[in-house]
């Protein structure tokens, strides 16, 4: 074809610019940005628990780019930083393409029979000498919930442990146990559809702008469209969620449950209070007994503004303006994640922001829930739902529950005896079990401990001195030098399967392109594993991914989270479904216990009779207000430690960087680690920005830049903990939440001096 | 004017139009400067374009942080100093534009500089 010069020189530079997102571009360029000759497949973001829709570009067997999904209702097309580079993620030079065990110290490429045989003999000798609590497995709420599934059948149901845990124990254990406790049932009663209802937004300890981007790309486009829209922020770090903020309240880290009862009291009051609503729809209680309205508002007497402003640091004209806030509007919204989940009273806090909701009756009505914004693309779906926890089991059941026990196994094809009543160990415990040699052999998936863990240094002898098998994707990270086998797993784009996200979608996503190298789906590792282990009656007849999810749907028929009306033939087509799905016609539920929730709607009409929602987790479908103490940091400031150090996310990163680390524009935005200071304490230091500072706690130091920004709470500093080369998580404690097991990855206490 | 006259201003038109569109072109495949590429676009970019930053601070790239390297590359293994429309249609799929039917051959033509605002007429 022949070109005119000008033509060749834009097409030249075009082509230039395309070969960055791998379409090949001909004259006309524009029109053929995503030339006809790309299939488009419709998938899910791997980043966030957001759950995006993207669609994946292939060509000629080649991912070759990716883009915003427009018939998804989430995201609408749109994508975040991350969720754009994902098609390089897929061909990164770190990608794991071979089996390899460690002979000599040193790793040695061997092919899946040599490398299954060999664990599958290591396992099943540990089993049999020290008992099948010696092994344990420890997942991720970023693998697929067929690959979950698969795990948890080994585990709890064939090798008869209940060591079985996930790294979603790190982040949204609180979430959980929040709502169990307040609402009787795990994950929100609505969905993201309230977005764009709501009159007001509390942002509680969450940086949504940077974590959950494209969920605070929809606030804010709400927001410019309704400028009354309201958004009050509670968080110690003023973030660039704070572009949108009409308030924000900044306490100590780890103070803020004061905050929260003073507001319920304002509330209360100021007559903001749906006394109707609360007296058919909830009780009160207190951590030992129940509580009259009446007993629980002398309880809340204690919290007058001026006392939470004492504990806190906020003033008082704050907390009761942004109590009133919360009373006048409408509708209100409550977010949260980290900032609240990761706390030793992660619980607490969880159940003192779905009080307001529940004592002003902002719950179960468009534009209002308390809604709990999750981290990982499938720690709702896999680890949640489906039971990837050491005390779960599929479709929210319980080990300790005989009934649930019996039904498991029945679908699983083992005998019931195998299915342990007693839980596991959690995280926490998993990991100092490993440290003690009381588990010996632990296999690790899609997930990066040896970093991710907190106050990490201390885990890594146990990770050091026992047998490790880690399954990846990426190689090396943290955890494999610790690992004694490494098995290369498909990546996102090389395997099908579903992702569940933060508001009960689920949503499946095609297998595009073959596995780089030798890459296997988690799922068949699993299934061969268990097969060499002696469980092939058990494992054999897994065919495909749609046998897996049948199976688990199954298990899902009857119970609060149905989702038998999900099947793949169905997901295939839509753009996920929100649970209970109790048949394929069903289209999906938008809010839960309420009218329209196919569970409420079953129930007899004299449960329902004068309520408009009925919350059946609890035995009279009331919901609770907890009386929760307002207690502070395990590891509060201290004359020997001063500041209060907390870590998080930035956008263009995401957990250890395994995938993030392999984009060079992501790297070029954010090229390293840094410690934020506030100017008043740098002043007070001596320290200037880019000086190389020491950050130091009870449990470890690190040499890394000050960045000094008036963005976290003087006597606060914040370190971003993506990196290995500056893992902030040498510094961080471990104490975890008694009810949650969550750790404290939120504030511990450090130091900090000119390097 | 003459009939010449008109054909010679045509003709300079004509040649400082081919000599901008291959110094924009040239600038399509120009390199980066070496620069200390330990630290981000935007710290850098503060000081050296500041009007550049302080508009796209103020676009809704700015508010969402979408930073430099989302159009214009990393800088050293991509770099696009006047980047196509390519990467647009990857968030906004929504926008998908057949430029055969418009007067324009670029998201840029319209959505200007920093601000990316939506720009009319003459401008």
């Amino acid at each position: 074809m022949a070109l005119k010069r000008r033509e060749f020189l834009k097409a030249s530079a075009a082509a230039a610019a395309a070969a960055s997102i791998g379409v090949t571009l001909m004259p006309g360029m524009e029109k053929t940005v995503f030339a006809d000759s790309t299939t488009w497949h419709k998938s899910v973001c791997r980043f966030c628990g957001t759950g995006c829709g993207v669609m994946i570009g292939e060509k000629n067997g080649k991912v070759v780019s990716v883009k915003g999904d427009l018939e998804n209702t989430i995201n609408k097309g749109h994508l975040c930083v991350k969720g754009f580079y994902l098609h390089k993620v897929v061909y990164a030079k770190t990608r794991l393409l071979h089996p390899m065990i460690k002979k000599n110290g040193k790793w040695e490429r061997v092919s899946w029979d040599e490398a299954l045989d060999y664990v599958a003999k290591k396992f099943n000798e540990i089993r049999k000498q020290y008992g099948p609590d010696a092994l344990a497995f420890y997942g991720s709420g970023q693998a697929e919930t067929e690959e979950t599934y698969m795990a948890n059948k080994l585990f709890k149901g064939c090798i008869g442990t209940n060591n079985m845990e996930g790294n979603p124990r790190l982040c949204m254990a609180s979430a959980v146990g929040g709502y169990l406790t307040s609402l009787g049932k795990d994950e929100p009663a609505g969905t993201y559809a309230d977005i764009e209802k709501a009159e007001l937004f509390l942002l509680v300890g969450s940086n949504t702008a940077e974590s959950h981007p494209i969920i605070f790309e929809r606030i804010m486009r709400h927001k410019n469209k309704n400028p009354d829209v309201k958004i009050v922020i509670i968080d110690p770090r003023k973030t660039p969620t704070d572009q949108v903020a009409d308030l924000h309240l900044f306490p100590r880290p780890g103070w803020d449950l004061a905050i929260l009862h003073a507001m319920a009291r304002i509330i209360i009051k100021e007559g903001y209070a749906d006394e109707e609503f609360i007296k058919n729809h909830v009780n009160f209680r207190d951590n030992e007994k129940a509580l009259t309205f009446e007993e629980y508002k002398q309880f809340l007497e204690k919290y007058t503004p001026e006392y939470a402003a004492k504990v806190s640091g906020v003033s008082p004209d704050e907390i009761v303006k942004a109590a009133r806030m919360f009373g006048q509007a409408k509708t209100a919204m409550s977010m949260w994640t980290m900032g609240l989940n990761q706390r030793t009273r992660g619980v607490w806090a969880n159940n003192l922001v779905t009080n307001l909701h529940l004592l002003t009756g902002k719950i179960g009505v468009p534009g209002s829930d308390s809604f709990s914004l999750t981290g990982q693309p499938n720690a709702c779906g896999g680890v949640r739902e489906g039971g990837g926890l050491c005390h779960l089991l599929p479709a929210h059941r319980l080990v300790k529950n005989p009934k649930h026990r019996a039904e498991v196994a029945k679908v699983w094809g083992v005998p019931v005896e195998n299915i342990q009543p007693k839980p596991g160990k959690h995280t926490i415990a998993m990991f100092t079990a490993l440290n003690k040699g009381e588990i010996k052999g632990i296999y690790i998936m899609c997930t990066n401990p040896a970093q991710s863990l907190p106050n990490a240094s201390k885990y890594w002898k146990g990770l050091k001195e026992q047998f490790v098998v880690v399954a990846e994707s990426f190689f090396p990270t943290a955890t494999t030098e610790y690992a004694d086998v490494v098995l290369p797993a498909a990546f996102w784009a090389e395997k099908e399967g579903v992702y569940g996200c933060t508001e009960r979608r689920s949503q499946y996503m095609e297998k595009v392109i073959d596995p780089q190298g030798e890459a296997r789906w988690d799922a068949w590792i699993l299934r061969d594993l268990a097969i060499r282990m002696g469980f092939k009656k058990e494992f054999e007849k897994y065919k495909t991914a749609e046998d897996i999810w049948n199976e688990y749907i199954s298990l899902t028929k009857g119970t609060d989270m149905d989702l038998s009306g999900a099947t793949y033939r169905r997901l295939k087509k839509v753009r996920g479904l929100t649970w209970p799905v109790p048949s394929e016609d069903h289209p999906g539920t938008y809010k839960r216990y309420t009218k329209g929730d196919p569970v409420f709607d079953a129930l007899p009409e004299e449960k329902k009779k004068g309520r408009r929602m009925y919350f059946y987790g609890k035995p009279d479908g009331k919901a609770i207000v907890w009386a929760r103490p307002d207690k502070g940091p395990e590891e509060p400031t201290d004359a020997e430690y001063p500041l209060a150090l907390s870590t998080g996310r930035v956008l263009e990163h995401w957990h250890t960087r395994t995938m993030t680390g392999t984009v060079p524009e992501l790297n070029r935005a954010v090229p390293k680690a840094y410690v934020e200071i506030n100017p008043e304490d740098a002043k007070k230091m001596g320290i200037a920005d880019k000086d190389q500072v020491i950050v130091e706690t009870r449990r470890g130091k690190l040499k890394i830049e000050a960045r000094v920004i008036d963005r976290p709470k003087p006597g606060t500093i914040f370190i971003p903990w993506h990196w290995e080369e500056w893992m902030a998580n040498i510094l961080t404690i471990d104490a975890f939440d008694p009810g949650s097991k969550e750790p404290e990855y939120k504030v511990c206490a450090a130091r900090l001096r000119k390097a | 004017m003459s009939n010449k006259q008109v054909l010679l201003v045509l003709f300079v038109v004509l040649m400082f139009g081919i000599i901008w569109l291959w110094a924009g072109d040239q600038a399509q495949s120009a390199k980066h400067p070496e620069v200390d590429f330990s630290i981000s676009c935007v710290e850098c970019h503060t000081e050296v374009t500041p009007q550049a930053v302080k508009d796209w601070r103020g676009s809704m790239h700015g508010k969402m942080n979408f930073g430099c390297y989302m159009c214009h590359g990393d800088g050293q293994v991509e770099f696009y100093p006047k980047p196509g429309s390519e990467r647009c249609i990857a968030c906004h799929s929504g926008q998908e534009v057949d430029f055969s039917k418009t007067p324009v051959k670029n998201c840029f033509d319209c959505h200007k500089g920093h601000t990316l605002k939506f720009h009319t007429g003459n401008e």
